[in-house]
């Protein structure tokens, strides 16, 4: 180990956070909030807050190509664009250029990656649920993987204290499968998804509600005091949100990090190594590589949060070696980047619907209605997979496009396209995906990215629970809308791989037995507790709602049990 | 040149240019070739500039609003098609036309003209191929063009660009929609 002594006590912190993301941003807040002097670690460029979101207050017609995705951007981010409208002029600019920053797809694996500040954050769904307490027993109950180390009354009051920060929007319902949190008020549902949703209650005892997302519809004292607003309802978000009313690291977590004075954030470098002391067995630092100038220096603190995103962080840790860890760092179980999992999309149903030609919405609802798992739920049990989905989706008057589709042209049928067109609904179905230790990514052995690491190889795919479940996605959606009255009733099955869910997770997962598993019951690295991992990494299993709030609420945990610890000497 | 033989011409054009033969022929051109990811290679003769223009606004014509040439549609169709299409979408958009110099469209009046588009919509809707056919293209950068351009928008639509509340409505008679 090459120690650089003299920059040793400027680059020398209380704690590291490798990320900025969703999780990692939360880590620099908690840890700073409690009194420790962080460093943030991000690979990508520094975008900020409101300054750089240069599409956000642009016009429709200011977009040269109109929000289509250009020959050059698909082949520039021929991983990205494989997600629906992420190629598109509106965002492409803020995510990752695969032909820059490749991966190896030993199977394919549509990996959607945002290398800046914030990172996905900035342009994630906002879709926000807690886990049920069925979702922390159902490994152990059903013998399938490895058991949680924890349950969900453990993370409980860490739910309340993410909700209450991050503020989310939502409706109380009672429900076991999807415990209430702590909510804004409410988006409404529209008409006829209010019609939908007495059907689905009168027919099938199936809940609907609406969605719960992570936009304020009443702005909080602690949230104006980071200088957050409403939502204005443009249903721009992903290009950044110029009020800050939607959460990211970038308009929550960073400013009330920023604000304690304590943080300071290394942008452009890509941490690309751990390093163990192995006198002191326990990690000291980290090696990073500035991506422009291809320069080295090391960085040290007294503890370590890795929250690059589940398969960089499993990749960091494969990557680092030492005669402690020969297999990577703390990888004794072998199970880092094993286990990959993510929730399927892509598959559904839509209808058009007849009436409701009074009803009109003013404003644009950045949020969907959700329908909670009943699959394999209560009473109702499935033979052919195991677990379940939720759906979400919604109904919406048709624009202008519909004249594409449509016979005509001239004055009349231009005409008639200035009017709103009829009501249409579409229903797409979020899955559980179970951990298999075949699903997994793990580093090339000889080939090596442009900053001499080794590149990342993808190797995980759908298997016979996932189709099984999908046929019943499209089945149930199918029935369902034809249920509730609705006509011309479509299914949809989009060709997709894992990772579109763009919810990669379980690469590093928690557990009781560190032969099973990578991290304890407070996300530590097994066998160097000074080591937290506290992003998607460390998930034991997926369940089928949209993960992020319990990243976060697992990494407040943790940053809390880290700060204990460290003043009671006993990291 | 007399309707009828007009449209027995497209019919004989498309069948020709949509037949089994031919679509293979494309696949294996394609197959054969890189595809054409920045789209150099596409580019329109000045006739071809007059259909599309032709085309453009017969689907969106000038009334008491803009029409698609007012809002400078065909020289963006041109632009999506080099930028955001490959070469079977560049291949289907030249054949169609071709066709459509073959009938000689721009020397037929109004009705015929309406006659040929009005057909060439039923055929089109014929194709199987997996590529966009002609008529689809030109209509759908068409509308795109337009009711995004600032002068179509604005005319066409209740253009709001910060609602700032959301709020569920009663439509009134006539009412535009919204756009954001």
């Amino acid at each position: 180990m090459n120690l650089n002594i003299k920059a040793n006590k400027n680059n020398t912190f209380d704690a590291i956070v490798v990320g900025s993301g969703m999780s990692g941003g939360f880590a620099a807040k908690e840890l700073t909030e409690r009194g420790l002097k962080v460093l943030m670690i991000e690979r990508g460029h520094e975008i900020k807050h409101i300054e750089d979101y240069d599409t956000a207050m642009k016009e429709p017609w200011d977009f040269e190509h109109r929000g289509k995705t250009t020959n050059l951007s698909a082949e520039e981010r021929w991983a990205n664009s494989r997600f629906w409208g992420l190629g598109s002029e509106e965002v492409v600019n803020h995510l990752t250029n695969d032909k820059e920053n490749p991966y190896i797809e030993k199977r394919a694996f549509d990996w959607i990656r945002a290398y800046h500040t914030g990172g996905k954050s900035m342009h994630w769904g906002r879709q926000s649920y807690r886990w049920g307490k069925h979702d922390f027993e159902a490994n152990a109950k059903e013998g399938i993987g490895i058991d949680w180390p924890i349950r969900y009354e453990d993370l409980e009051p860490w739910y309340t204290h993410v909700e209450k920060f991050v503020g989310i929007s939502g409706q109380k319902e009672g429900l076991d499968v999807l415990p209430d949190g702590h909510f804004l008020p409410a988006m409404p549902l529209f008409a006829p998804e209010a019609h939908f949703k007495n059907k689905m209650m009168e027919r099938f005892n199936r809940p609907v509600t609406v969605g719960r997302v992570a936009n304020l519809t009443q702005p909080q004292d602690i949230h104006t005091a980071l200088g957050r607003a409403s939502c204005q309802y443009r249903s721009k978000c992903q290009r950044g949100c110029p009020y800050g009313a939607y959460y990211s690291s970038l308009s929550g977590s960073i400013p009330a990090a920023m604000r304690t004075n304590r943080l300071s954030i290394l942008h452009d470098s890509i941490v690309a190594e751990i390093i163990y002391d192995e006198q002191k067995k326990r990690a000291s630092g980290v090696r990073i590589i500035n991506q422009n100038t291809m320069l080295t220096e090391e960085y040290f603190a007294k503890i370590i949060f890795l929250n690059a995103g589940s398969i960089n962080t499993a990749a960091l840790m494969l990557n680092s070696k030492s005669n402690r860890f020969q297999n990577g760092f703390g990888n004794e179980s072998d199970q880092i980047g094993r286990n990959l999992m993510d929730h399927q999309l892509g598959s559904g149903a839509t209808a058009s619907i007849e009436g409701f030609e009074d009803d009109y919405v003013y404003g644009q609802r950045p949020n969907a209605m959700y329908i909670p798992r009943f699959r394999n739920w209560g009473n109702d049990k499935q033979t052919a997979y195991q677990r379940g989905f939720g759906y979400q989706g919604g109904a919406s008057r048709e624009g202008w496009n519909r004249g594409v589709g449509a016979d005509g042209f001239g004055a009349d049928f231009k005409q008639g396209l200035t009017k709103p067109g009829a009501w249409t609904i579409s229903i797409g179905g979020f899955g559980e995906i179970l951990p298999n230790s075949n699903n997994r990514i793990y580093l090339d052995s000889e080939k090596k990215d442009k900053w001499g690491i080794p590149m990342i190889v993808t190797d995980a795919a759908f298997v016979e629970n996932d189709w099984a479940m999908r046929k019943d996605i499209i089945a149930s959606a199918v029935e369902m809308l034809e249920t509730a009255g609705f006509k011309k009733v479509t299914p949809y099955d989009r060709p997709t791989h894992m990772g579109l869910g763009i919810h990669d997770m379980g690469t590093a997962r928690m557990g009781r037995d560190p032969k099973t598993s990578v991290l304890n019951a407070f996300n530590q690295v097994h066998d160097c507790k000074n080591v937290f991992v506290t992003d998607g990494a460390a998930m034991t299993s997926s369940s089928c709602v949209n993960p992020s709030i319990t990243y976060m609420a697992l990494t407040a945990r943790a940053s809390d049990f880290a700060v204990k610890a460290l003043k009671k000497k006993e990291l | 040149m007399k309707r009828r033989e007009v449209i027995k011409n497209v019919a004989l054009m498309l069948g020709g240019a949509f037949s089994a033969p031919t679509l293979m022929a494309m696949d294996n051109w394609e197959n054969a070739t890189k595809p054409n990811t920045n789209g150099i290679a596409f580019s329109l003769t000045e006739t071809q500039q007059r259909i599309v223009a032709e085309i453009a606004e017969l689907i969106i014509p000038k009334t008491d609003t803009p029409g698609a040439k007012d809002v400078g549609v065909p020289a963006f169709i041109e632009m999506m098609l080099k930028d955001c299409y490959k070469t079977p979408e560049h291949q289907s958009f030249i054949e169609g036309l071709d066709s459509m110099g073959k009938v000689k469209f721009l020397e037929l009046n109004t009705d015929e003209k309406r006659g040929v588009l009005k057909f060439l919509e039923q055929e089109s809707k014929k194709i199987t191929s997996k590529t966009t056919p002609f008529w689809r293209l030109i209509k759908e950068l068409t509308l795109l063009g337009y009711f995004t351009s600032e002068a179509g928008l604005k005319a066409s639509f209740e253009y709001v660009q910060i609602p700032g509340k959301l709020e569920l409505i009663k439509l009134k008679p006539n009412q535009k929609a919204y756009a954001y």
